[in-house]
C-alpha cells in the first residue's frame, strides 16, 4: 500500500515537474582509498593488544536516486543524489569497534540511451559534490573524540559513470542491472585520523582520494 | 537475446567487470602496516619510559630484535608507583589520563581497566581567601592568534594583576612550565591538534601499573637496567653505543627516548655531532623543574583542587578516584616554584615550606593534622632533570626538527618529540614510540 502510494506520488511528481524519468538505485559498493587504508593499517599496527584486526573500510552499500529531464532523443539530464555507507567492524573481547563512513553526493547527471543494436543499454555520467562523515562506535555506543565532535567531516568532488540495461516490467516501469565506478580525486577530510587513530598528523594526509566500483539494480519510472 | 540470457550475461559481466578487480585489489590490501616485513637488524632503544617501552612492545609484535638500555634500576621513566605511603598505590609520576580518545583509551577499554573521571571542583587562593570563582576568568590561553609572548606577559597585557600571579603559575604549571617561559602562541598552536578530549581520568590502581602490566611485563627480558649511556657513535654502518661503564652495544638503528633536558644538556655524546639545526631545536624547548609532594593528613581540611599558592601553584586531593580511607594531598609544583623548593635540598625543608603555606591558607589545620610526606623531585633525578618539555617563545618548528631522524640511523621519541599536539602526556610518548618504529620499518621496506 505504502509502495503503491509512493509510486503514484513519484508519477505525479514526474508529471508536474515535467521530469521524464525517475530512478532509484541500490548497489553493493567497494571503497578503495590509500589514505583510509593507511589510517586503519596504522591503527592495527599500533595496537598489538587487540588480537582481532580492524578490517579495512572496503565493503558498503549505495542507495541513489535520479530525476531526469529530456534534452534530446537519446539524452536526458538531471539531478542525482547518492548515499553510501561503508563499515569496518571487529569484535575483541572487551572492545567492539566499528568505523562508519557515510558519504552523501549531490550532482548533475547526463543520461544517454543507446539505439540500434544497443537498444536497451544506457550510460550515466555524474559529476557531484561529495561530503563524508566518518564516525566510530565503541561497544555499540557513539564514540566522542572531543566532546561534541563525533564525526570527521569531509568535502570534495566526484566523477562517476554507470552502465546499465533496461528490462521492461510493465507500463512505464523498468528494472535495470547496472555497474558503475566513482572516482573522488580529492576529499578534504582533516579529522579522519582523529577518528581512526585518535591523533592527528601522525601518518595520514588530511585528504584522501577514493575509488569505488559498484554493482546493483535500479528501478525506473519513465514518463512516456 | 531473451531476458533470461540477458540477466545471466549481465550478471556474469557484472561479476567479471566490477567485483573481480576489487577482489584482486582487496587481496593486495593488508590489514596492518608491514604485515610481512622481515628485518634482521638490531634496534637499541635508549630509555625505558613510556615511549621506549611502547617502541619495544611494537618491535616485539613484529618479531624484531631489540634491546632497551635504561639508565636507572627500574622502568617507567616519569611514571612510578609508591605502595607503602597510603592504602592505595600512589602515582609518583604521571597520574592523569588526559582525555580518552587516544591509544590508551583503547588499551583501557580492551583490558577493562577501572578508571574514574576526575570531576574535582577547582577553587582559588585569591587575595588571601579561598574562592570558587574569580572576578576575571584566567583561562585565556586557548584562544586563536595569541601573540608569541610568555603566559606571564600575556596575562599582564590582559589586565591580570599580581593577585592572579599564583593562579597563572598554576595554569602554566599544568604544562610543566613557569608562566614567564611558556609561549602563549606556540602553546595554543600545539593544542590545535589536541583530539584526545578535555576530561581527565584517574585509575583505581595506578597509571604506572597500567603501562607496567600491559606493556612492560611482556618485554622485561629485553631491558638492560642501570645502563646510563655516555655516547652514541653512528659514524659507521653499525652504531656503537657506550655506557658509563664503557660497555659497548651494537645496533643498526637507535631510538633515543631520553628526556629533552638530557639532550639539551648534551649528556649523551653523539659521534659525529648532531647537525646544528638539531641541537638548536633542542635548545628551543623548555623543560622546567617539576616536583610532586604527597602530604598525608589525619583529616581532610582542604579543597579538591586549589590554585594560587605562592609556594605551590596547585594543591590537589590525590584520593579522587581511589578506594581509600587515607587523606592524601598532592602538592603539584612546577616551574620556578619547583626550582625554588628543589634548592632547599631536603625533603623535610620542602615539606615544611608547603605546610607553612597550607597553614596560612587553612588557619593552621595542615600542621595540626599532618602525618607524613613523600617528596618526588624530578629535577634532582639525574636522568630526567625536570618535568616535561614545553614550547617557549620563538619555538617555531623546533619540535618537528628535533623529532626528525638522523642519517636513517637515529630516531627520536619521547613526550617532547610528539609533533601531534600530544606532548607532555603518556599517550603522546607512546605515539612517538610507535611512530619511530614506523619510520624505521619504512626505511627497511625501501
Amino acid at each position: 500500500m505504502k509502495l503503491s502510494f509512493l509510486i503514484v506520488l513519484v508519477i505525479l511528481l514526474l508529471k508536474t515537474s515535467h521530469a521524464q524519468e525517475f530512478s532509484m538505485h541500490l548497489a553493493y559498493e567497494n571503497c578503495y582509498s590509500k589514505q583510509l587504508d593507511k589510517a586503519i593499517q596504522t591503527y592495527n599496527f599500533s595496537r598489538p593488544f587487540l588480537p582481532n584486526k580492524q578490517p579495512l573500510l572496503t565493503n558498503g552499500f549505495n542507495a541513489s536516486s535520479s530525476f531526469l529531464f529530456n534534452s534530446s532523443v537519446n539524452r536526458k539530464q538531471g539531478i542525482h543524489i547518492s548515499y553510501s555507507l561503508f563499515k569496518s567492524y571487529v569484535e575483541n573481547e572487551k572492545l567492539i569497534n566499528s568505523f562508519n563512513l557515510n558519504v552523501l553526493s549531490l550532482g548533475y547527471i547526463l543520461h544517454y540511451e543507446y539505439k540500434g543494436k544497443l537498444t536497451g543499454w544506457y550510460s550515466d555520467c555524474i559529476i557531484s559534490v561529495k561530503t563524508s562523515g566518518l564516525s566510530r562506535n565503541v561497544n555499540e555506543e557513539k564514540h566522542e573524540y572531543n566532546d561534541d565532535k563525533t564525526y570527521a567531516y569531509g568535502i570534495g568532488g566526484d566523477l562517476s559513470v554507470k552502465l546499465g540495461y533496461y528490462l521492461h516490467l510493465k507500463k512505464s516501469t523498468y528494472l535495470s542491472p547496472f555497474i558503475g565506478i566513482a572516482y573522488t580525486p580529492y576529499l578534504y577530510a582533516p579529522n579522519n585520523e582523529a577518528i581512526i587513530n585518535q591523533t592527528k598528523g601522525l601518518t595520514s594526509e588530511n585528504w584522501t582520494w577514493i575509488l569505488s566500483p559498484q554493482v546493483g539494480l535500479s528501478f525506473h519510472l519513465k514518463n512516456e | 537475446m531473451n531476458r533470461r540470457n540477458f540477466i545471466k550475461n549481465t550478471t556474469l559481466f557484472s561479476i567479471g567487470g566490477i567485483l573481480i578487480p576489487p577482489a584482486i585489489l582487496g587481496a593486495c590490501r593488508k590489514d596492518t602496516l608491514f604485515e610481512d616485513i622481515e628485518y634482521s637488524g638490531k634496534v637499541v632503544i635508549i630509555g625505558a619510559g613510556a615511549a621506549g617501552l611502547y617502541a619495544g612492545y611494537i618491535l616485539k609484535s613484529k618479531g624484531i630484535d631489540f634491546t632497551i638500555l635504561e639508565a636507572t634500576s627500574t622502568h617507567g621513566g616519569r611514571m612510578g608507583k609508591l605502595n607503602e605511603f597510603a592504602d592505595y598505590p600512589i602515582d609518583t609520576g604521571a597520574q592523569w589520563l588526559h582525555g580518552k580518545n587516544n591509544i590508551l583509551g583503547d588499551l583501557i577499554k580492551s583490558k577493562n581497566i577501572p578508571k574514574t573521571q576526575d570531576q574535582s571542583e577547582l577553587s582559588y587562593w585569591f587575595n588571601n581567601q579561598i574562592v570558587d570563582s574569580l572576578p576575571k576568568d584566567p583561562f585565556i590561553f586557548e584562544a586563536n592568534n595569541l601573540p608569541d609572548i610568555s603566559f606571564k606577559e600575556y596575562a599582564a597585557q590582559q589586565g591580570f594583576g599580581s593577585e592572579y600571579e599564583g593562579i597563572i603559575e598554576a595554569i602554566a604549571g599544568d604544562q610543566g612550565a613557569a608562566a614567564a617561559n611558556l609561549s602563549a602562541y606556540w602553546n595554543s598552536k600545539d593544542e590545535e591538534n589536541w583530539v584526545s578530549g578535555d576530561d581527565d581520568y584517574k585509575f583505581e590502581n595506578s597509571f604506572f601499573e597500567v603501562i607496567d602490566k600491559n606493556i612492560a611485563q611482556s618485554i622485561l627480558g629485553n631491558i638492560t637496567y642501570n645502563c646510563p649511556i655516555k655516547s652514541i657513535d653512528y659514524s659507521s654502518d653499525k652504531i656503537v653505543i657506550t655506557n658509563l661503564n664503557n660497555d659497548l652495544f651494537e645496533a643498526d638503528k637507535v631510538i633515543v627516548t631520553v628526556p629533552i633536558s638530557i639532550l639539551k644538556l648534551n649528556e649523551i655524546e653523539f659521534i659525529p655531532q648532531l647537525p646544528v639545526q638539531k641541537t638548536a631545536a633542542f635548545e628551543k624547548f623548555g623543560m622546567g623543574a617539576g616536583m610532586k609532594v604527597f602530604l598525608k593528613f589525619d583529616a581532610k581540611f582542604y579543597e579538591d583542587v586549589l590554585y594560587g599558592g605562592t609556594i605551590c601553584g596547585a594543591y590537589v586531593d590525590d584520593t579522587v578516584g581511589k578506594k581509600t580511607s587515607d587523606n592524601i594531598l598532592l602538592a603539584f609544583v612546577m616551574g620556578d616554584q619547583a626550582a625554588s623548593l628543589s634548592e632547599l635540598n631536603s625533603d623535610s625543608a620542602i615539606t615544611n615550606a608547603l605546610l607553612a603555606e597550607l597553614d596560612l591558607i587553612y588557619d593552621g589545620a595542615a600542621s595540626n593534622s599532618f602525618i607524613s610526606s613523600s617528596v618526588h623531585d624530578y629535577t634532582s633525578k639525574p636522568f630526567i632533570k625536570g618535568a616535561y618539555g614545553y614550547s617557549t617563545v620563538n619555538m617555531g618548528d623546533a619540535r618537528k626538527v628535533a623529532a626528525q631522524p638522523i642519517n636513517d640511523k637515529l630516531f627520536f621519541a619521547g613526550e617532547a618529540m610528539n609533533i601531534n599536539g600530544n606532548h607532555q602526556t603518556v599517550h603522546g610518548a607512546i605515539e612517538s614510540g610507535y611512530k619511530a618504529v614506523i619510520d624505521i620499518l619504512n626505511l627497511v621496506k625501501k
